[in-house]
């Protein structure tokens, strides 16, 4: 069942992009997962996730406008593609069934225990 | 933010950054470097941003941001060709009628072109298959005059070149003579004559005929062995496993047993020497004693050189040994027959036999050809091609309005005169591939065809051929270019501006594009009338008068034919009432030289005749009287001679005149002149003939007149008599008029190839026309529109259209009738009877050309005629 590759970080970005909906561009997605999880993103690994999960065809990518902050840089804004959601649906299917199939395990360890 | 803009980051980092970045991501990133950076100088300041951000770059430098090695860029313009190549198709898909008459014509043309290609490869690939084929060579002899100007070539030799060379001069390896005969075979009981080829025992080491079964090396060792083919193996014995089988021979009129020693792959197509059977030459002591044999010239000799001897130093040998072992022949021969010539030999490599003009392969070579040919084939396929290239030229041009816009705004955007150029370069190769295909795939359905009109036995595995799939992709190239590159060349040139202001009309002087059509017809007019030139040419020989009646005449052969066995076939035959009569006369053509006027020597063709002859067959006797038995000298010493030989006699009174075969002492008394009449083809004049009687004459064929009643019945009673007569012989038998159709085949073959030629011409050139037609109309649809409104009949608009057009038509004729003049004269003066160039021949051309031209244009003309003008001028 390898239908669907999605890391860990992966799936963090992609639920980030998601969740930025149509503001997902890299400092945007960066400071989201910081704020929201406390954790310290570098752009270079953010880049190359994101640049993976293109690659894959779970996001797509357009470009924005460019500001004067940025330099004159354009944004890159990234977007979950139909096929980006399936895989998220179904990494969310596997936890549940995973997380449904804990008690009885624990159960039957206690008894042998 | 205003603040913000001040602020750099490390530069060497940013270029660092910068440069180690893919270029596809690196805009991106650095504008979030930036962003990142300017929010931290705000947060921490410029020192503790400065270090983020060189952390940020550093981090960055991992494989999915780096850029490949390799480079990143498209290094080819393959994304603008795939560009090029849509645009193409999609224009292809919107002109439908357009795009088939281009990829119609262009692959008319690419098929006859290939298929001459085919034939001419196959030309020159006669003889080349031969292992060794590069150091065979044919003895061939120049007859010299002794002011040193050529008499004759000729390719024949006789019993002594091939062995007393080889004898003498080490270079040559193997001497092999050829000799062809027919032999009379005993089969089943069955008697028939086949064709069989005398050979030297090195025949086939020196030829690579494969063998199945024997030995190449001892086959033709033995007397009375004999090497037959895979196809004679299966029809006699059923088997290739034919070796020590027996075939009866008739030698000196007996049969002989042959015992076969060897089975030979069927002879291929291309091969000069084809032969059913193979027998060891047996030359007797006697002959070869005879120094005369040295002017005796009837085979073929080959010979093959050491690989690195020089066949010019081995000619030079040829002649010293020649002179030196002939010396006494040639004294002989000139103190005998006056013999001035010098015989010169020379070497002729194998690979040149077939095309040959000088040295033909005849006397049992097969398959002689004329370079001509290939030249005429090849110029007919080019005009074919030529046509269709003009009709993609012009079709492109006229139909570049519609894609004036799309010209203007690439050039807008940055296209370029050369990125242009390559794009309609590419759609005219796209074009060219699909008309390419097209041949291809037709190609093996029209070889037959082919086959037919070139005589040629070309098969689909000629096809799959190396250096074949080479020219044709030169060809296929050499199309796209021809027909591509002066419609590249013109529509990258519009002027970007005048094209988008939507003023723009395409009308320059369209000078090419007339004179292109006039090409065209041209082409075709000239085709029309070499058309009906060989036509008329060749209706004129088949029905021409001959001076006697061939009709109904039946020729059997039969060697030798004494008159006694004469007077019983005769009697036989002439009991049936649908057989008129019976005549015999020598086998074949015979010629010789007598003197007349005492010391004039006449050459002429002779014939030993009786006295039924003349009268069975209707040939008039003008002056005096025909042989007659009352005559009681007429078999010994009278001679009736033709119109023809008094003139060149010069006789005021021929009754009387002598005629003198000097060298076998015999003077004939001329009793009659018998009607000029053509015996032979009619491309020769009526040369003197003889007829004459010899008392115990052996005749070698027959005539038989029939009544035309009944034929078939008649035939089967022939047939049934000569089998009774003479049941070791074969029977075979022919007609007269028949024979003489047959000697024009070869014109009722080109009659067939330039008709073809011609249809092919004048419809690829007239789907050219419509195409114009359609496209002027389309573009001239308002003005037609406009005229409509004001009162134009359609008439009036049906001649504006189409006159220019048979103007064009018209002017092609001045440049087609007097090449068609000088072709067809050319052609016709080979003929000693002929048909001249008439003026029948050009008007029914006109007619022709300018009734199918006619009714192309105005088809279209009348179309547009017949629109509603609201249509065309409410749309703008």
């Amino acid at each position: 069942m390898k239908k669907y590759q999605l890391g860990e970080f992966e799936e963090v970005v992609m639920l980030t992009v998601g969740v930025l909906y149509k503001d997902a561009y890299g400092v945007s997605i960066k400071k989201e997962i910081e704020s929201r999880l406390k954790r310290n993103v570098s752009v270079g690994a953010l880049q190359t996730a994101l640049g993976r999960l293109e690659n894959k065809g779970y996001l797509k990518s357009y470009e924005g406008e460019a500001t004067e902050e940025r330099a004159g840089r354009p944004k890159k804004y990234f977007q979950i593609t139909a096929y980006g959601k399936r895989a998220l649906e179904y990494t969310k299917e596997t936890r549940e069934e995973l997380w449904n199939a804990i008690p009885k395990m624990a159960l039957s360890l206690k008894v042998v225990g | 933010m205003k603040s913000t803009k001040l602020n750099n980051p490390p530069s060497l980092f940013l270029r660092f950054f910068r440069w180690f970045c893919h270029p596809k991501l690196r805009d991106s990133i650095e504008g979030d470097l930036m962003e990142l950076y300017n929010e931290r100088i705000n947060e921490m300041g410029k020192r503790k941003a400065d270090l983020k951000f060189i952390g940020d770059v550093l981090l960055l430098f991992r494989p999915g941001i780096i850029k490949p090695t390799e480079g990143y860029k498209n290094l080819n313009d393959y994304g603008m060709f795939k560009s090029y190549f849509k645009i193409g198709w999609r224009n292809l898909v919107k002109n439908k009628g357009y795009a088939f008459i281009n990829i119609g014509g262009l692959a008319l043309g690419m098929m006859a072109t290939m298929l001459i290609i085919l034939y001419i490869q196959d030309e020159r690939s006669y003889d080349s298959f031969h292992s060794n084929s590069p150091v065979i060579y044919r003895i061939v002899t120049d007859w010299v005059n002794p002011d040193g100007s050529v008499r004759q070539h000729d390719g024949t030799t006789g019993h002594f070149q091939g062995p007393k060379f080889m004898e003498k001069i080490p270079e040559i390896v193997r001497a092999v003579r050829l000799q062809e005969n027919m032999m009379t075979f005993k089969i089943n009981n069955e008697v028939s004559d086949l064709t069989v080829f005398k050979v030297d025992s090195d025949f086939f080491e020196m030829f690579s005929f494969p063998m199945l079964a024997g030995s190449p090396k001892t086959a033709l060792k033995q007397p009375g062995s004999i090497v037959i083919t895979e196809e004679k193996a299966r029809l006699y014995f059923n088997t290739t496993e034919a070796l020590g089988k027996i075939l009866d021979i008739k030698v000196d009129s007996t049969f002989h047993p042959y015992q076969v020693t060897g089975v030979v792959r069927n002879i291929p197509s291309n091969s000069s020497i084809k032969f059913d059977f193979v027998v060891p030459n047996i030359v007797s002591k006697d002959e070869y004693a005879s120094d005369e044999n040295w002017f005796n010239f009837f085979q073929n000799t080959f010979i093959e050189l050491h690989p690195s001897s020089d066949p010019r130093v081995v000619e030079e040998k040829m002649k010293k040994v020649y002179e030196a072992d002939a010396s006494v022949a040639i004294r002989m021969m000139k103190e005998k027959y006056n013999v001035t010539e010098k015989t010169n030999y020379l070497l002729q490599p194998i690979s040149d036999l077939h095309l040959s003009k000088l040295y033909t392969a005849s006397n049992g070579l097969k398959d002689a050809s004329d370079p001509m040919y290939s030249y005429i084939l090849s110029g007919i396929a080019l005009f074919i091609l030529l046509i269709a290239c003009i009709n993609f030229v012009n079709l492109s041009i006229a139909n570049s309005l519609q894609r004036a816009k799309e010209i203007g705004v690439r050039k807008v955007v940055g296209g370029s005169k050369i990125n242009l150029t390559i794009q309609f370069l590419s759609e005219s190769f796209v074009i060219c591939f699909l008309a390419f295909a097209l041949a291809i795939i037709f190609l093996p359905i029209c070889l037959p065809i082919f086959n037919s009109l070139a005589v040629k036995s070309l098969s689909f595995a000629n096809l799959i051929n190396a250096k074949l799939m080479l020219y044709y992709f030169i060809l296929f190239a050499a199309t796209g270019l021809l027909a591509g590159l002066y419609p590249a060349f013109i529509l990258s040139g519009f002027n970007p501006v005048k094209t988008l202001y939507g003023r723009f009309r395409f009308s320059g002087k369209s000078f090419l594009q007339r004179s292109l059509v006039v090409v065209q017809f041209s082409l075709a007019a000239f085709l029309i009338m070499a058309t009906i030139t060989i036509y008329s040419q060749f209706d004129f020989l088949t029905t021409y008068d001959l001076g006697y009646d061939d009709k109904d005449l039946m020729m059997v052969s039969k060697y030798p034919i004494t008159k006694n066995q004469l007077k019983v076939f005769k009697e036989t035959l002439e009991a049936n009432p649908n057989i008129l009569g019976v005549a015999p006369t020598n086998g074949g053509e015979w010629r010789t030289v007598a003197k007349v006027n005492s010391e004039q020597e006449i050459k002429f063709q002779y014939n030993i005749v009786d006295n039924a002859y003349l009268p069975l067959v209707k040939i008039p006797v003008v002056v005096g009287r025909s042989f007659s038995p009352e005559f009681t000298g007429d078999d010994s010493n009278s001679v009736l001679v033709n119109e023809a030989f008094v003139k060149e006699a010069s006789w005021k009174d021929p009754i009387g005149q002598t005629v003198n075969f000097w060298y076998r002492n015999q003077k004939y008394n001329v009793v009659g002149v018998v009607k000029n009449h053509h015996f032979n083809s009619l491309s020769q004049g009526i040369a003197p003939q003889l007829f004459l009687q010899k008392p115990d004459q052996i005749f070698g064929k027959v005539f038989i007149k029939l009544s035309g009643k009944n034929n078939q019945e008649s035939l089967t009673y022939i047939e049934k008599t000569f089998k009774a007569q003479f049941p070791d012989f074969t029977y075979s038998y022919k007609f007269k008029d028949d024979e003489n159709k047959q000697q024009y085949q070869l014109e009722a073959r080109w009659n067939k190839i330039v008709l073809v030629s011609s249809a092919l011409t004048v419809l690829i050139s007239c789907i050219g026309l419509l195409g114009l037609a359609a496209l002027a109309a389309e573009r001239r649809a308002k003005e037609i529109g406009i005229r409509k409104v004001l009162g134009a009949s359609i008439i009036n608009i049906t001649k504006l259209l189409s006159i220019n057009f048979l103007l064009m038509v018209f002017l092609s004729f001045a440049f087609a009738i007097p090449a068609a003049y000088f072709a067809s004269d050319r052609w016709l003066s080979t003929y000693a009877y002929r048909v001249n160039f008439s003026y029948w021949t050009i008007a029914l051309t006109l007619l022709i050309t300018v009734g199918i031209s006619l009714i192309t244009v105005c088809s279209q003309a009348i179309r547009t005629a017949l629109a509603n003008p609201v249509k065309s001028l409410r749309t703008e």
